[in-house]
């Protein structure tokens, strides 16, 4: 079972000599109890902050689409360049916390009424300076004239960072797929449990900890917990986020 | 994180209601409440003992209430509706108040036959015993009722009391004056407050307690009215409502003389003096006050020794005229304790005042849950002291005995709370984590109180603790004829330190220890509190 709110508080509470909370008295926490409440949710924060594209924080399961890449797929509309993110998200605040830019895949497979050959590609990120310079003017002369628009092979981040462009604006439907993250919610109830694995809850606890001293005025404990924290996210770094295997290839020849 | 540090509390001081909080800062070893304990004179504060019925629980006189209590001779007279009574044992009772009695005394069955001398309006009642050449002394009894005539009784004998003699008659003060208090002083029943003459005293003849006509005896008016009279040492203290005066000189007719000790201050109830640690005691309007006597005559000195618990002696001011007190030293135990409480109230709404005098003065702690009607404290014919109480039911009890209150008969927890002052630890403003208490106790059997901790008095901003139980087992001593096989624990500390967790954190804390069962009476001598400082905010 995965550690809850409850769980965590209170193992931040045992540690610090405070009077623990039950499920009864979670709601209605004051004092010291409820800043500890508090402070679990700066540090999860802190946590997808210092890391976003932690597996966990991923936005959906990946191969919803199998084969395909990604968690997330949009489907383009001829003639149309910007496409939100995340669908139905009204504001910056509830859109995805982070987007792997290098992974966008493009792609007429399960597109309704497209046959083989199909057209699969990753899409290259492009900036916007790049594009502004060298593809604007051209694709939107050819929006307000021929409209032959063309197969997308650049992806652009809109400056709000709200929606993706493609370049060439799409000469018809496409599914494009890529890798989305969301903003952690906070925890609330006290059955609520955190989405770190539990081996991870000491990340959470270290980093409260490290407000919890600091508010005591413990500053030298602040730093010990501190330490605990860095060395938990490296280690979280590490195994969640690079976890390929190291593989060295030579290709030189010997004669 | 800063060291853990230690803080040590030796107990002491009694209850103080007075103290503002911050006050109560520097004295730690004080208490704000201190409920059914009792400030120990060897150090601490020990619960009470319970009490215990006297005998089989025979009541003297059915559900009359029981008006006043004597340790006489080898038993205890008690005054319950129309009738004074004496038992040995508290399994049967025998009526004293028996007229035309032989003046060369009744034996038993003669005695018994009589017919009674009815104490009509019986009230609350006041005794005297004149000692004189008899085995236990001649004991004179008059009653606030002031509805008959001060009571005369003398026996004589040992053994059962079908083998005794008993003499029995009314003492005729003066027409039909029955005077509600009675003393003897130097060789002379003194008795005063006949409702029929408030401001008066009679002394009786010298050496001649029974008769107010021979030779030495006399009367004297005062200004005030009398509510109580008190022997000490070679004066007599007539104790007014709004005065006190003395009474000198009274076997030299030529310079006897009443003088004014106070015109300021007098006493709430008779029933509240007594004389106690080489003074008397008494309960003033402005609270408990000693008339302490000096080595040079004339030289008084009144004080208010109950300023700490002054809320508790506004509380009962307020409602003094439906009080009723009574009062008992405890001399093995340095103390003197004030029952009051009003007719109708429940026995365990019943309230009292223990004053336990120390080195340092009085200290003070409260009773709940004994309805002493009538108290009394007394050296047996054997030299044992032994003490009684009565309630409004009828009964009459061992007083300060037992693990349990007992009315009625119905064995009932004894509910005991101290609580102290908030400690600082020093520093008000740094905020404490609390580690550990180690509670320094005395069981004096299994006991089992209970230990909680509130910080910052008690806020509702903070998180309080939940209540945490201790554990001290009854120690096998040797040599104590108390320690039994299968009870007591060998090796078991006889003061041991109690230690128990703690948890939480604040800027300042409160512990209270209380237990509400029947188990064995306790001593809290002292606290050690480990704790961590840290900063200033929290």
């Amino acid at each position: 079972m995965a550690t809850t709110y409850l769980n965590l508080t209170n193992e931040v509470l045992r540690e610090i000599n405070e009077i623990q909370l039950t499920s009864g008295t979670f709601a209605g926490a004051i004092g010291i109890q409820a800043f500890v409440k508090e402070a679990i949710n700066r540090s999860l924060f802190d946590i997808a902050n210092e890391e976003p594209q932690l597996p966990f924080f991923a936005a959906a399961a990946s191969g919803g689409t199998d084969p395909f890449y990604g968690n997330v797929t949009v489907a383009s509309v001829a003639g149309q360049r910007w496409y939100t993110l995340k669908s139905g998200s009204s504001s910056i605040t509830t859109d995805y916390s982070s987007i792997d830019w290098d992974d966008f895949y493009l792609t007429t497979i399960n597109v309704s009424g497209e046959s083989a050959p199909f057209v699969s590609r990753s899409l290259h990120y492009l900036g916007l300076t790049d594009w502004r310079r060298h593809l604007r003017d051209s694709e939107n002369a050819d929006d307000a004239d021929t409209q032959a628009y063309g197969e997308p092979r650049y992806v652009l981040r809109s400056p709000d960072h709200r929606k993706f462009g493609l370049s060439p604006i799409p000469d018809k439907v496409y599914n494009v797929h890529f890798y989305a993250y969301s903003t952690p919610t906070a925890l609330s109830s006290h059955s609520d449990a955190m989405v770190l694995p539990d081996q991870y809850g000491p990340v959470i606890t270290a980093k409260t900890r490290y407000y919890v001293h600091q508010f005591k005025e413990q500053l030298q404990q602040a730093a010990f917990a501190m330490d605990d924290y860095k060395k938990g996210m490296r280690h979280m770094k590490n195994n969640l986020v690079n976890p390929d295997p190291v593989r060295m290839t030579d290709d030189r020849t010997y004669f | 994180m800063a060291a853990a540090q230690p803080y040590s509390v030796s107990l002491q001081g009694g209850l103080d209601k007075a103290s503002t909080t911050l006050e109560l800062l520097k004295t730690p070893g004080t208490a704000t409440k201190l409920v059914n304990f009792e400030v120990s004179t060897q150090g601490g504060y020990r619960r009470i003992n319970g009490y215990s019925q006297f005998g089989d629980g025979t009541r003297p006189n059915s559900s009359n209430d029981i008006e006043g209590l004597k340790v006489y001779a080898d038993g205890v007279v008690a005054c319950s509706g129309t009738n004074i009574y004496f038992s040995l044992d508290g399994d049967s009772w025998l009526q004293l108040n028996k007229g035309s009695v032989s003046g060369s005394g009744d034996n038993y069955s003669t005695f018994t036959g009589r017919t009674a001398v009815t104490r009509t309006s019986q009230s609350k009642a006041h005794f005297a015993v004149f000692e004189g050449d008899s085995i236990y002394g001649e004991l004179i009894v008059t009653d606030e009722g002031s509805g008959a005539k001060p009571f005369y009784f003398k026996m004589t004998g040992t053994g059962v009391l079908t083998g005794r003699t008993y003499f029995a008659k009314e003492i005729t003060v003066s027409g039909t004056h029955y005077p509600k208090f009675c003393v003897i002083h130097d060789k002379h029943l003194v008795v005063a407050g006949a409702a029929t003459a408030l401001n008066t005293i009679f002394y009786s003849g010298t050496s001649d307690i029974d008769d107010f006509t021979s030779s030495g005896s006399g009367s004297i008016v005062l200004d005030d009215q009398v509510v109580g009279l008190k022997s000490f040492r070679n004066e007599l203290f007539i104790f007014c409502r709004n005065s006190i005066y003395k009474l000198q000189n009274i076997n030299d007719a030529s310079n006897i003389a009443i003088v004014p000790v106070t015109k300021n201050v007098g006493c709430v109830d008779g029933k509240t003096i007594q004389e106690f640690g080489g003074d008397l005691i008494f309960l003033a309007p402005d609270g408990f006050r000693t008339v302490a006597g000096t080595a040079r005559i004339g030289d008084i000195e009144l004080g208010v020794i109950s300023k700490k618990i002054q809320p508790v002696i506004d509380s009962i001011m307020s409602n003094v005229n439906n009080l009723e007190f009574s009062s008992v030293v405890l001399r093995k135990k340095s103390q003197y304790r004030c029952y009051y409480s009003q007719d109708g109230t429940a026995t365990g709404a019943s309230e009292g005042i223990i004053g336990t005098l120390t080195s340092r003065g009085f200290e003070w702690s409260q009773i709940e849950g004994i309805q002493a009607a009538a108290v009394t404290s007394g050296f047996l014919y054997n030299g044992l002291e032994d003490t009684f109480h009565g309630d409004r039911d009828g009964y009459v009890y061992n007083h300060d005995t037992g693990n349990d209150f007992n009315p009625a008969g119905t064995a009932t927890n004894i509910s005991a709370i101290y609580e102290s002052p908030d400690f600082d630890y020093g520093d008000f403003g740094t905020l404490k984590t609390l580690e550990y208490i180690k509670i320094s106790l005395f069981p004096e059997g299994a006991c089992e109180p209970s230990v909680r901790t509130r910080f910052d008095y008690d806020s509702t901003d903070r998180t309080q603790p939940t209540d945490a139980s201790i554990v001290a087992s009854k120690p096998s001593i040797f040599g104590n004829s108390d320690a039994l096989f299968g009870t007591s624990i060998f090796g078991a500390q006889e003061q041991p330190l109690v230690r128990t967790t703690l948890t939480g954190s604040g800027f300042s804390n409160l512990f209270k220890i209380f237990s509400d069962d029947r188990k064995a009476p306790y001593t809290i001598n002292g606290l050690y509190v480990s704790y961590r400082p840290s900063g200033r905010q929290g």
